[in-house]
């Protein structure tokens, strides 16, 4: 397996569009790295770039700390699973599998090792004689990643791999693929949307937004402590409430106001308000879901940081429950037990856990603290 | 005794399309002459009656009289009337895998009909199935690309026609994807798939005379018209026009202060005349843009 270097990597189309401006990484050998944003934030094509399949316009790639920005994509040493994959419909699992060492040149005997290998490790020794149409749509999906493995690659690109697959099936695989991993020890790159997906595969998760890297950290860590704006609304489902909040300094004590809540920041948030200047200013106040309490004892005991509001929605779930409602016009969301006794239309009391409040710098968007 | 080099490549021609070698031995290089002669009858006799792929090729580039269509179409048991799509695909070169990988993912029975058009593009022409929407042809050019790139490693890019109802249709249907991958690649080059239907503006731009362009240029631009725009100009451009004229989102974008991305529009006003703030003038901007790329590349060609 292998460790991948990108220092300063852009890509411009000759139309003049930007698509990845400056990305900067470091992946250790037998990471899952993911690649996570929205649609057209460039993480598709660095994916491609290091594939060998987009030129790369500026900076450099290094695989092994070989510099690879002018290698062939077969010289790589890559292997790669895209969303649209297709197995060859007239062929068995086997010969799916081998199909790509054939097209190598492969000696046959290698080739048998390599699928039945893979095959084992896939479980999908009992399925090699059966033909693709007579196939599960996971096992389907198994073949394809075989495909991938045969090639006993340094490093595995994916590129929304589950996209195609029906929600309990991208659940089935998504453990299917943390699996493969810890057995393969491999280096794997992974590309996706959802956030689900890159916070139960990914060892380090890369956030993308419009070309630029925003934040490279551990899924949990991007969760706590999210470094700007973007990067705490994109991670976490459902979202981190924002509201603009009044910022007030007075001494030693550090207020937000929202609209007529007003809310204490706790001591051990207040030195950034305070160092940075920001007393009079509106910042963004940004808390999780779970971190709005409507359990009376919490309440009590959090009586600088009460917000009232009228519930608009209340949704069951099971194990938990979500109240929407508003704070002066920007909707609110919590995540509480489901033994409240809230309900739609009831005037609500909450309280904040203002030791997990973040705040944004609101022209930045920069976290100020978390 | 040795051939001469045209009878060497006749012989070639007639293995790669029937799979027959011969062994020719000729006294004369008259004798010779004739043999040629022969070999290359038999090579034109041999793909008229028995190779699909070549009266595809003649259909869709040099046309066959109408009247001749639907008789040959019947020799080389291809169905005239059926509802089909055409693909045309770009690689840096058509090697053997890309081929073998494209002949495994539509076999024979599918009715798909692989047409080598030149060194580096090939045409796939496949039926409608009979529960298949027009709609479903972006999935299917999705899956020649993402096949490729992750069978052979290599980088495609796909355009395709319309839905076509016959055979005679076909020349249109291939002007229609090689127009398509054409513009797609002038203006849309961070993209993979180029559906005709949904070229957009550059297919506008792409069909005016250079002359036309020109003069379009001039009444924007006066004499002095910009070659092209330096990198950071264009990025700072492209970003404006992406955020819809919004200064906020995008100084915030590029992290600038908001005054300097002022600054840098009222250069670019002052260069061009063009205020970038005002809807129109960005449109103009924008079309403006696009045309001198499309004569950027002309004058390349």
């Amino acid at each position: 397996m292998a460790s991948l270097s990108l220092e300063g990597i852009q890509k411009i189309y000759p139309n003049g569009f930007h698509a990845v401006k400056d990305f900067n990484l470091e992946i250790e050998d037998k990471e899952f790295i993911i690649f996570v944003g929205p649609s057209g934030c460039g993480k598709s094509t660095t994916l491609r770039m290091i594939a060998g399949l987009e030129d790369i316009s500026g900076g450099t790639l290094k695989i092994d700390g070989k510099v690879m920005n002018d290698v062939e994509p077969k010289d790589r040493d890559i292997a790669m699973v895209f969303q649209n994959y297709a197995l060859y419909p007239h062929m068995t699992v086997y010969d799916n599998m081998a199909f790509g060492l054939k097209l190598r040149k492969v000696p046959k005997a290698e080739i048998d090792q390599k699928v039945k290998e893979a095959a084992r490790i896939l479980d999908l020794d009992k399925l090699l004689d059966r033909k693709p149409k007579a196939l599960s749509g996971g096992q389907r999906q198994r073949v394809a990643m075989g495909r991938a493995i045969v090639r006993n690659p340094k490093v595995f690109l994916m590129d929304e791999p589950l996209s195609n697959l029906d929600a309990k099936l991208r659940v089935q695989m998504r453990i299917e693929i943390s699996k493969l991993h810890e057995r393969l020890g491999a280096t794997i790159i992974y590309v996706t949307h959802d956030q689900t997906e890159a916070m139960t595969l990914g060892t380090r998760i890369v956030v993308m937004k419009d070309g630029v890297v925003q934040q490279v950290d551990t899924p949990q860590n991007l969760y706590t402590t999210p470094c700007n704006l973007f990067v705490a609304g994109f991670i976490g489902s459902p979202q981190m409430n924002f509201m603009d909040a009044k910022c007030t300094v007075k001494g030693d004590d550090v207020t937000l106001t929202v609209g007529a809540h007003v809310l204490k920041v706790p001591a051990s948030k207040k030195k950034p308000l305070i160092e940075g200047g920001y007393n009079g200013k509106t910042v963004v106040l940004g808390i999780r879901p779970e971190d709005v309490h409507d359990s009376e004892a919490f309440i009590s005991n959090s009586p600088d940081s009460i917000i009232e509001s009228q519930i608009k929605v209340y949704e069951l779930l099971g194990a938990e429950v979500f109240l929407y409602f508003d704070v002066e016009g920007t909707q609110m969301t919590a995540r509480v037990n489901p033994r409240t006794t809230l309900r739609t239309g009831d005037k609500a009391v909450f309280a904040l856990d203002m030791e997990k409040i973040h705040v944004f710098d609101k022209e930045t968007e920069l976290t100020i603290t978390n | 005794m040795g051939h001469t080099p045209e009878l060497e490549k006749a012989l070639n021609e007639l293995k790669r399309i029937t799979g027959l070698s011969m062994d020719i031995s000729a006294d004369t290089p008259m004798e010779e002459g004739q043999i040629l002669q022969q070999i290359r009858c038999l090579c034109t006799a041999y793909k008229e009656k028995y190779n699909k792929a070549d009266f595809l090729q003649s259909l869709m580039v040099n046309g066959i009289p109408s009247y001749d269509i639907n008789e040959r179409a019947a020799r080389l048991h291809i169905a005239p009337d059926e509802r089909r799509v055409l693909f045309l695909l770009d690689a840096k070169s058509l090697d053997e895998a890309v081929t073998e990988i494209l002949k495994n993912l539509f076999p024979a029975q599918t009715k798909t009909y692989l047409v080598p058009v030149g060194e580096t593009n090939l045409a796939i022409l496949r039926p409608l199935k009979a529960d298949e929407k027009p709609e479903s042809m972006r999935k299917i050019a999705n899956t020649i690309v993402d096949t490729l790139n992750t069978e052979a490693l290599a980088h495609v890019q796909v355009s395709y026609s319309s839905v076509i109802e016959n055979l005679a249709d076909l020349s249109g249907a291939f002007r229609e994807t090689s127009l398509a991958l054409k513009v797609g690649k002038l203006f849309y080059s961070e993209q993979t798939i180029f559906p005709y239907n949904e070229l957009g503006i550059g297919r506008l731009i792409y069909q005016l005379p250079v002359s036309l362009c020109e003069n379009f240029l001039r009444e924007i631009f006066g004499d002095s018209i910009p070659d092209r725009f330096d990198e950071e100009t264009t990025a700072t451009i492209n970003r404006f026009l992406q955020n819809n004229l919004n200064i906020a989102e995008t100084s915030r974008q590029l992290h600038m202060h908001r005054n300097t991305l002022i600054y840098r529009l009222e250069q670019i006003q002052k260069r061009t005349g063009l205020d970038l703030r005002l809807f129109e003038d960005a449109m103009t901007f924008k079309i403006a843009t696009m045309v001198m790329n499309y004569l950027h590349t002309e004058r390349n060609q």
